[in-house]
């Protein structure tokens, strides 16, 4: 009767010590399972991440040196113009009289607030990495011409326009409202560079008018009803979740958002372009660093602007997935620390439970070595059986692991965010949606890894729990089981 | 056929107190000896040390004049010796055959009929056998082996009389039928009465009655 016959006969006639075995080798091969499922959906979630929010920088005109620029043009305007009231540089100085007494007013135009486009231009084309840019307008109110816009009565409407809102863009598709993952498109396709007079209009206003792509809409400005502007929709958008009102009243609420080709704003209004932020995408997340740099040696008045780093979001969730990385590869090695010592426990026992039978065997002049072998073979033969049966719980247990973990860090990336509000200036939200909708799948390198897993741990655990033999004399052991 | 040359044993806690002192003696194929001898006198470390469980302090085991320790205690265990205890030790989950085959390569069958266990109880674990069936077991396991000394550690001290006088039958059958040399450690006086030779320990030393 060889090793393998005498093994396969002890397992199932010794059912009991089998099945602690089964049972412990089960559960270790169970979270195996759970750990290496849930690192790599934390890895997927965390690319997907990656991609969602994407990395770039942001460009915005700095508040101090707004208010610098401010007082420097109020002072020449003061030297021009003898009786201070005149223009310079856009800011434009007179006099109004308020219930009878005379105030001075200081006004600015959108040639003072706006982006220089020409500085933008600069840095998109002088600096290696990029991967695009996009120049977004201010939100501007305009009155619709031949649409009706989407009312909510209850709304606080005494100081509204009674007119929806105009995002002009460059490149929609790298709009802070797309880029977030809120708005996406339903139906048609966003705006890009190359349009003119185009628009994309959400779901809400779309039906309420019984509009389609290719319909044409028209605006005017809200001081004035001509010149109409009239664009066409190419597009009609959805979003996850309403976007803030830049302002109180129906004109900037979610649905009454129109996002346009850069220039149908200044259309309207009949005005300068007001760009307010700039967005220069970077190509390579890795080379980010890099790329700001290179950013920074553009020869432009960089007093003028922030550059803000838009990486906030992802570093707080990538930071996050990479702490949820680290818990699993711990959980894995907890449990391969565990699972030794476990296992060697149970082995032991085995062995403590077996003297009389190792005492006969050797009595018989059969080696140490093959009576462990004998124990190793029954101990691989059951945890292999466990590991076969984990299979079967495993999907919904490591779903169950996976959602749990990523729970937990998403939770603490709120409570991250929450902490660093204000730190980051950025309209950028991280796709919470993308994460919480995590998969965790079992692959065949997986399911093979575990049973590799597996195997070294019982042969260690053996190894360790048989020294407790190799060290004795046969006669020890038959004076003991005597 | 197994020599002992001078062995000498002692327990490490007691390292003054010899359980064999200079104890010689020469077992011959178709012999059946008996070791007798007060309890704590060293007879089971004497056959311990002939079995190659231990190994002496001092002195030699020779198996047809080739020390023991040449090709390994564990050859001399599987090729020169089978063990019959007085608590059987048979392998508890296989059945009476299987215990058998352990033994070595001879027909179980034979060897288990020629032990009398009746073929009904051949494939049935060895626990549901009374004493007696069982230690005839653990001989038809000695016999199977190609080994030519038997060694027995108080073979009938777990048995009745009756019982126990089939058992003493079967080591005088192993010594003077099938050649073997057969070695039995006992207190049972009825069982030396039996043997072809006596030996006495008593006090670390061997001696001929």
């Amino acid at each position: 009767m060889n090793v393998f016959q005498r093994a396969c006969r002890s397992c199932i006639r010794k059912p009991v010590k089998s099945i602690l075995l089964l049972m412990a080798a089960g559960i270790i091969s169970l979270l195996f399972l759970s750990g290496m499922a849930s690192r790599s959906a934390n890895i997927a979630a965390k690319d997907s991440t990656r991609q969602a929010i994407g990395a770039g920088f942001l460009l915005e005109n700095n508040p101090e040196n707004r208010s610098k620029r401010l007082s420097e043009a109020s002072e020449k305007i003061a030297e021009l113009y003898p009786d201070g009231v005149g223009s310079y540089g856009g800011v434009h100085l007179d006099k109004i009289t308020v219930n009878g007494a005379e105030n001075w007013r200081t006004r600015t135009d959108n040639s003072f607030e706006s982006l220089r486009m020409d500085d933008i231009e600069k840095i998109a084309k002088n600096t290696e990495g990029l991967s695009g840019y996009n120049v977004t307008t201010v939100p501007t109110a305009v009155k619709p011409g031949n649409f009706t816009r989407i009312e909510d009565p209850d709304t606080d409407q005494s100081n509204d326009f009674q007119g929806v809102t105009l995002i002009g863009n460059l490149d929609m598709s790298m709009d802070s409202n797309v880029l977030s993952g809120n708005v996406t498109i339903k139906e048609g396709r966003m705006t890009n560079r190359e349009d003119t007079n185009v628009c994309v209009i959400s779901e809400e206003l779309a039906e309420e008018n019984k509009l389609h792509p290719g319909d044409t809409i028209s605006f005017h400005s809200v001081e004035a009803e001509e010149p109409v502007q009239e664009v066409t929709i190419v597009g009609i958008y959805q979003v996850k979740e309403k976007m803030q009102p830049y302002m109180s009243g129906d004109t900037f609420r979610s649905e009454n958002v129109i996002f346009t080709d850069l220039h149908v704003p200044e259309k309207v209004e009949q005005d300068d372009p007001l760009y307010e932020k700039a967005y220069f995408k970077v190509a390579d997340v890795d080379d980010y660093e890099k790329v700001k740099e290179r950013i920074k040696e553009t020869d432009i008045d960089w007093q003028r602007y922030d550059l803000i780093d838009n990486q906030g979001n992802l570093d707080t969730m990538a930071e996050n997935f990479n702490d949820l990385e680290s818990i699993s590869n711990v959980l894995l090695l907890i449990v391969a620390g565990a699972g030794f010592v476990i296992l060697s426990l149970i082995f032991i026992f085995w062995i403590r439970n077996r003297t009389r039978e190792i005492g006969i065997l050797m009595s018989l002049g059969i080696s140490k070595g093959r009576i462990l072998l004998q124990i190793l073979t029954e101990a691989v033969l059951i945890g292999w059986m466990a590991a076969a049966l984990s299979l079967i719980a495993a999907p919904q247990v490591t779903r169950m692991a996976a959602g749990y973990l990523t729970d937990q860090q998403v939770q603490q990336a709120e409570l991250s965010k929450e902490q660093n509000a204000g730190k980051v200036a950025t309209d950028y939200q991280a796709p919470e949606l993308t994460v919480t909708s995590v998969e965790a799948n079992l692959t065949p390198e997986m399911i093979l890894a575990d049973f590799f897993g597996i195997t070294g741990l019982i042969l260690l655990s053996v190894s360790a729990a048989g020294s407790l033999i190799l060290v004795r004399k046969p006669r020890d052991l038959l004076s003991e089981m005597s | 056929m197994l020599e002992a040359r001078d062995i000498t044993y002692f327990y490490k806690s007691k390292k003054d107190q010899a359980v064999l002192n200079q104890v010689s003696a020469v077992f011959e194929e178709g012999i059946f000896y008996a070791i007798v001898g007060p309890s704590g006198s060293g007879k089971t470390t004497f056959l311990s040390l002939l079995a190659g469980l231990d190994t002496p302090v001092s002195g030699r085991i020779l198996c047809s004049g080739e020390e023991i320790q040449k090709k390994g205690l564990n050859y001399h265990r599987s090729h020169n010796i089978s063990l019959v205890f007085q608590n059987y030790n048979l392998i508890d989950y296989l059945t009476v055959t299987e215990n058998v085959k352990l033994g070595g390569r001879k027909n179980a069958e034979e060897l288990l009929s020629e032990v009398g266990i009746p073929k009904e109880a051949w494939k049935r674990n060895v626990c549901q056998l009374s004493g007696g069936q069982q230690q005839r077991v653990a001989i038809a396991r000695a016999l199977c082996s190609e080994a030519k000394v038997l060694l027995a550690d108080e073979p009938t001290g777990n048995l009745d009389e009756e019982t126990a006088e089939g058992i003493i039958g079967l080591l005088k059958k192993t010594a003077h039928e099938l050649g073997k040399c057969v070695v039995v450690v006992t207190h049972s006086r009825r069982l030396a009465e039996e043997a072809d030779e006596i030996l006495e320990l008593k006090e670390g030393r061997l001696k001929m009655r």
